[in-house]
């Protein structure tokens, strides 16, 4: 099944949901690293592989953003307070603004840092905004803080995912596994 | 007798002091040239600028025997125009500002390839190592002057530029392409 019906997800919308979460974790850990680490290669690998990594999700968040809005979304179970219901549209949301706002900011610092970049060493980004000290250093911090915020929001997106399946036990959680882990 | 050797003998340094072969000298004018560092980071081009450089040149284009080049270059005038870049090439590990502020190139040795190309057979002098290096240029005479310009590759962990854990080229590339333009007019 792949286009997403009333009551469940298609395949598609499975696979950028498992594919992003999985490249966020991995762009989180990346990032931390990549500014604690002291200056060194390795600094400057890790910066390499958080940024062609952001530009990678940058690039599926559109493609994911363009699937949603072409699919039905799955009903939010019967009988959820008013409150739950505008808490899952506000932190749905609040996910897809980050996932675009901290690529694009992160590509702001880059290129206000005027530093040369491929991604995945393929291909060249082009500056999006003129080389400038004060601009990269402010939009750095705009980027740390965005970051904050999504782990705010990351805690809150798995939390109520586990608390649907093992508090309210409906099939929220559930109905984005992989179809092979589906009960009928 | 005597009389006909001093005369003979003057001929003889007028004649030096006048062959060709040595060429004119030339003073490099700075606005109109240029000097370029383009090292990768990542296997994408870092491109930087000596904003200091000076070039002296004894050379007659078509009879480049006899000629010399010497250039000086203001190490601590380099600009890869990243703020935080500028601030490490300062250090030991990469240009050492504090200890090698200058390098130099000097050759006496420089021979035409064909037509406008010519090679500069001669020794870098950069943070403390010499090096012998051979500089290719192309000649373009015009009326009010000439312009050299040319490419070459150098390593850098020749020179120990990047030391230490910088020495690995997977980051930051081994090569480095040098470029200049140098404009020139006669001196005197």
């Amino acid at each position: 099944m792949l286009r997403n019906d009333a009551d469940s997800w298609g395949a598609p919308a499975k696979l950028f949901h498992w594919v992003m979460a999985a490249l966020i974790l991995a762009q989180i850990a990346l990032g931390v690293m990549a500014a604690s680490w002291r200056v060194s290669p390795t600094k400057l690998e890790l910066f390499f592989w958080h940024k062609s990594t952001g530009m990678l999700i940058l690039a599926l968040v559109a493609l994911r953003l363009l699937w949603r809005l072409a699919n039905p979304t799955p009903a939010l179970p019967a009988g959820m307070p008013a409150w739950e219901r505008a808490a899952a549209q506000l932190s749905h949301g609040l996910l897809y603004v980050l996932m675009i706002a901290l690529p694009i900011t992160g590509w702001i610092v880059n290129s206000a840092s005027s530093i040369p970049f491929r991604i995945f060493w393929l291909i060249p980004l082009p500056a999006i905004v003129a080389p400038d000290k004060p601009t990269a250093d402010l939009v750095a911090l705009v980027h740390g803080g965005l970051f904050a915020l999504l782990a705010l929001v990351l805690v809150a997106h798995i939390g109520a995912a586990l608390r649907h399946h093992f508090v309210k036990r409906n099939t929220v959680l559930e109905r984005m596994l992989p179809g092979t882990w589906r009960t009928p | 007798m005597k009389k006909i050797a001093a005369v003979l003998g003057l001929c003889g340094l007028s004649a030096f002091a006048l062959d060709p072969a040595q060429g004119a000298d030339w003073k490099m004018d700075p606005a109109g040239s240029k000097l370029e560092f383009i090292a990768t980071f990542e296997k994408t081009a870092a491109p930087g600028v000596f904003k200091e450089f000076d070039a002296r040149l004894r050379f007659d284009p078509d009879k480049p025997a006899g000629s010399s080049l010497e250039v000086t270059v203001k190490v601590t005038s380099a600009d890869m125009n990243i703020a935080d870049v500028n601030k490490e090439i300062r250090g030991k590990d990469w240009f050492d500002y504090a200890g090698f502020p200058q390098a130099e190139f000097r050759s006496t040795d420089l021979r035409r390839t064909e037509g406008n190309r010519y090679v500069a057979h001669g020794a870098l002098s950069l943070k403390g190592v010499k090096q012998p290096l051979e500089v290719p240029f192309t000649w373009t005479g015009s009326s009010d002057g000439a312009v050299m310009e040319g490419e070459l590759t150098v390593k850098r962990g020749a020179f120990g530029i990047g030391a230490g854990e910088w020495a690995a080229s997977n980051v930051i590339g081994a090569d480095v392409k040098v470029k200049f333009k140098v404009k020139l007019r006669k001196a005197g």
